[in-house]
């Protein structure tokens, strides 16, 4: 039986896929815990391509119906036996050129209406709103990272409590995650009275804390391959697209 | 997790092409990514500037005129845990170090006893320190200075 109460600890989203169209008892709950990771990056992406929220959040829904549930993507992952990612974003692509193929045939748009999401289609991810390269694949990537950064926050917060460990945990959220994501942090005088501590006893538990999310992290950005030659590969190429290159 | 929601992370409705996000999740991912090839002096090295952010290294911040005796205590408190703490065992053994070099630097620099560790213990672990010649010279200058200078407050 898989634990569905958790599943980014125990399986890697290849397995969800497969259990999400394999129309078992527990396929609901796998293709729940699919969407709930997929769900974000592929709306930042298409949000990147210049449509609308609206538009953006009933194409995203319909992407994941159409996809997932007509089980193309769980196909295409069989074959390709790669990273999820990569298999994600491909799949998203595809998914608007044939959409906006669909209809624009349907309003027998004339043929130039058709070059820009063809653009796209043939020489990467280059017809964005504002005509800067492969925006929608850096939003994409940047909304992976994030999904990434929060299922190990989650579960190193779980991790710490359950060992009763609630100041490691309070510390991290205030150096680590309210600076990265809120651009300010309060400083060891402000936190260790609070909790009780040492500051440089503060310190320290941040050290271990940040070593135990960076653990949990790489263990998170595993369960998105299948080879774990891979992963270095992956980690590099997520480093590219966030810095830019 | 009711501190932290999907609303902390960066919004692509206010940032469609993730240029801010990717910044910040960038320099997250890359200071994970980078542990698994971090020198024994990695964890030392960033509780030193979590208290001393301008320290250029553990051992300069021990040493330095600049430090005051709060930042010895501080970096003292944090050296200790990580003697516990420590990924490995050479990072868990610097550690044992430069906690007896942040007491010795506090007998030296400021003529302060910052541990309630019995003097016997102390001298032992100044004498070691001064004898270990991984340690850099500046730091095995201290031992011996620290056991006079506990001779003098006692």
């Amino acid at each position: 039986m898989r634990d569905h109460s958790n599943p980014s600890m125990t399986q890697t989203n290849w397995d969800l896929i497969r259990d999400a169209a394999s129309g078992s008892t527990t396929a609901k709950s796998s293709l729940d815990a699919v969407m709930k990771r997929a769900w974000p990056a592929v709306y930042a992406y298409i949000r990147a391509t210049g449509r609308r929220s609206e538009e953006a959040t009933e194409l995203t829904q319909a992407f994941i119906c159409d996809v997932f549930l007509a089980r193309h993507l769980l196909e295409k992952a069989d074959q390709s036996r790669g990273r999820f990612r990569t298999l994600l974003i491909g799949a998203v692509r595809n998914y608007l050129a044939d959409t906006h193929r669909r209809a624009t045939a349907a309003i027998r748009a004339p043929k130039s209406s058709l070059v820009a999401i063809d653009a796209m289609s043939e020489s990467g991810f280059d017809m964005t709103s504002d005509g800067s390269r492969s925006s929608p694949e850096r939003a994409f990537n940047a909304r992976f990272v994030a999904g990434l950064i929060r299922a190990a926050s989650e579960r190193l917060q779980r991790e710490l409590e359950s060992e009763g460990d609630h100041a490691s945990w309070e510390i991290f959220r205030l150096r680590v995650l309210q600076a990265a994501f809120q651009g300010s942090a309060p400083g060891y005088d402000e936190i260790a009275p609070r909790l009780g501590i040492e500051r440089g006893a503060c310190a320290a538990k941040l050290l271990v804390a940040k070593r135990r999310f960076a653990a949990i992290l790489m263990d998170e950005l595993r369960a998105t391959i299948l080879d774990p030659n891979d992963l270095q590969h992956e980690v590099s190429e997520l480093l590219s697209f966030l810095e830019g290159r | 997790m009711p501190e932290m929601t999907m609303h902390d992370f960066p919004d692509p409705q206010h940032d469609p092409s993730g240029s801010h996000a990717a910044q910040s999740l960038g320099d997250t991912l890359r200071w994970a990514f980078e542990l698994d090839s971090s020198p024994a002096i990695a964890g030392a090295a960033f509780l030193t500037r979590e208290i001393i952010p301008a320290a250029k290294d553990p051992f300069d911040a021990i040493i330095a005129a600049s430090t005051t005796q709060h930042q010895l205590e501080d970096l003292k408190n944090a050296y200790k845990m990580l003697r516990t703490t420590g990924a490995t065992a050479p990072e868990r053994s610097l550690a044992a170090r430069l906690y007896a070099a942040t007491i010795a630097a506090a007998l030296v620099r400021h003529g302060a006893m910052i541990s309630r560790q019995n003097p016997f213990t102390l001298a032992k672990a100044f004498e070691e320190m001064s004898a270990d010649p991984e340690m850099p010279e500046r730091i095995r200058e201290l031992g011996p200075l620290a056991i006079d200078a506990m001779g003098r407050i006692k």
